[in-house]
């Protein structure tokens, strides 16, 4: 009797929990994996927004089409869009972390508790202002006449040259680039300053008693412990940067040539969106889908393998 | 942390590439200020003179006119605020509640929907853009407040946040609570919720600033005025004023006072709440 009355409570137990994750369900089937699914078979059609005939099935068309290497002169492709992405990704974000990485360690060896929150939370100031925002403030710095050429050249001491920020291909990927890192730096700072206040100090006292020097002690010791935080800064730097949409956008609504910063999302919005070509849209959501995907596996294996014990 | 004294480089060389870093975070945020307060001809002028001459007060009044004096910029930073504090409250609820369920409740299948949840982490938005554009096409809630919301309602990563918090709630004022006879409802929005308020505050800020701050989902769904969020305010008000430096700085700083007001009030849960995303690994 009494253990069927607590089978009965189990039961209800149980009830109440489905009752509880039943709403995130429900959104995350309709909003996230119903749209991925809708995204991989639209990939196989050739539909458009505004036709009424029913869309034509192409299997791999969109795909052959957009890996087309004969399509990759011109300058809108999207091989150019990969190549811009790739272009953007790894200039953002290995001088975000690296410039990340030698900030938060030089702020960790400060002795001064205010001096060090002072500089957290001025470091992460531009992460609270909105992208379109930080675009056009650096749009006006990089003006011909603005502080971008003023303070290059007083800092080069090369007078009066312009660096074309916005018009020459280059630079323009060079300006998207500083905006970004602008914008993120104290972001990935707080997240090394976390990460280094993980390692236990004793492992370093006992590393100064063995007679190891300070540089010994930053490459072997705090280095390697802070692998984890590495591995997943980086990862989330690289996801971060591979989403970049607004900056490209507010650059190329202003004025600026678009070939250099056609980013993957950026081409994915005009063709999708902008010329109504939604199967092609489609297809390119799904390689950057599978680009992430992998990323992100990579990040869960490596930080299995590598779970450090303190 | 005493790790002082074990680094080869000079003190005087640390705190130049410090000081040399805080010039490069803060000097476009105080440009932002002074040049919102100056005519054009004054923030071009070489060198940049810092201080303003006077306040140009007729730069903040075009930001708020609008290009055709319309007032438009009212409406669109009321739409901002309205969908991202609408977006920071259902992801709250619906997290919490999800959390909740995963984290004290023993059901079969628990652990498969945590996992499918986690999973999403995985599917970016903007991979799935295209097809949640047809789907609010077919729906025909464009132009509308739900379909700005409507993708947004909860994110996996506050389910997870939620469920991490509560995996260490004591189950013993759960179950003295149901002995005292509170239903379960009772006990999650009287009892669970209150207790989660470290948690609570940084997914209201980091739900509500990415909604503050997204220009892509607005730029397919609202394409009528009246709908337009701030970030596509301030975007097309930079295309058509794009000469009018002084009016571009003033529109940017008014659409960033909300995030100031947020930030210096609750600096620790933003600055906590980046270092949350370290609790991901392993």
């Amino acid at each position: 009797m009494g253990t069927r009355k607590y089978r009965g409570i189990e039961r209800k137990q149980a009830r109440w929990g489905f009752i509880f994750v039943l709403p995130a369900m429900l959104f995350f089937s309709l909003f996230s994996f119903y749209p991925i699914i809708n995204a991989i078979y639209t990939s196989f059609f050739d539909k458009r927004a505004l036709s009424k005939l029913p869309p034509k099935f192409l299997g791999l068309g969109n795909y052959i089409r957009l890996f087309d290497p004969s399509r990759a002169a011109s300058d809108l492709s999207f091989l150019n869009s990969l190549k811009s992405t790739l272009v953007f990704t790894l200039g953002t974000f290995i001088p975000l972390l690296i410039v990340s990485l030698i900030l938060a360690v030089f702020i960790s060896n400060l002795s001064s508790n205010k001096t060090k929150k002072f500089l957290q939370i001025s470091y992460y100031t531009p992460a609270i202002l909105s992208s379109v925002v930080a675009a056009t403030i650096w749009m006006i710095i990089f003006d011909p006449r603005g502080l971008g050429n003023q303070w290059l050249n007083a800092l080069m001491n090369t007078p009066g040259v312009d660096r074309r920020w916005l018009v020459d291909p280059v630079m323009e990927q060079v300006s998207t680039m500083v905006i970004y890192f602008w914008k993120y730096i104290g972001y990935f700072v707080i997240l090394f300053i976390t990460g280094l206040a993980s390692i236990p100090p004793t492992i370093y006292e006992a590393s100064t008693i063995d007679g190891a020097t300070k540089n010994q002690v930053f490459w072997r010791i705090t280095l390697p412990l802070l692998k984890p935080t590495v591995v997943l800064v980086s990862v989330m730097a690289m996801l971060q940067c591979l989403k970049t949409f607004s900056t490209q956008y507010m650059l190329y609504s202003n004025g600026a040539p678009r070939a250099p910063i056609n980013v993957i999302t950026f081409n994915i919005y005009v063709t999708g969106i902008q010329q109504q070509y939604l199967g092609r849209a489609s297809a390119m959501s799904v390689v950057l889908f599978i680009m992430m995907l992998l990323l992100t596996l990579l990040q869960f294996k490596t930080t299995k393998s590598e779970n450090v014990e303190y | 942390m005493q790790i002082e004294k074990r680094f080869t480089l000079p003190k005087i060389g640390i705190y130049l590439v410090l000081l040399v870093m805080l010039t490069f975070t803060l000097m476009p945020i105080i440009f932002m200020v002074s040049a919102s307060m100056m005519t054009s001809r004054q923030i071009l002028k070489m060198p940049y003179t810092w201080i303003p001459e006077g306040i140009a007060w007729e730069n903040f009044a075009k930001a708020i006119q609008g290009n055709d004096k319309t007032y438009i910029f009212v409406r669109n930073i009321s739409n901002s605020l309205i969908v991202s504090t609408s977006v920071a409250i259902t992801t709250v609820l619906i997290a919490s509640l999800t959390g909740y369920g995963l984290a004290k409740f023993r059901f079969r299948g628990r652990n498969t929907v945590f996992m499918m949840i986690m999973a999403t982490m995985m599917i970016p938005f903007e991979a799935i853009m295209i097809p949640l554009y047809m789907v609010v096409m077919a729906l025909r809630i464009q132009n509308s407040y739900i379909g700005l919301i409507l993708p947004f309602l909860v994110s996996a990563f506050g389910v997870f946040q939620m469920k991490q918090f509560l995996t260490t709630f004591p189950t013993e004022f759960l179950d003295a609570a149901r002995v005292d006879g509170m239903g379960e409802f009772g006990i999650y929005w009287r009892i669970v919720l209150p207790n989660c308020k470290p948690v609570i505050a940084t997914l209201l800020i980091l739900s509500f600033r990415s909604q503050w701050d997204n220009l892509l989902w607005p730029l397919l769904v609202s394409q009528s005025d009246k709908m337009k969020t701030i970030p596509q305010y301030i975007s097309s008000f930079a295309l058509e004023r794009s000469t009018d430096e002084g009016a571009m700085m003033a529109a940017a700083l008014l659409a960033s006072i909300p995030m100031f007001i947020l930030f210096m009030s609750l600096t620790k849960y933003f600055i906590g709440g980046s270092a949350i995303y370290e609790s991901r690994k392993g």
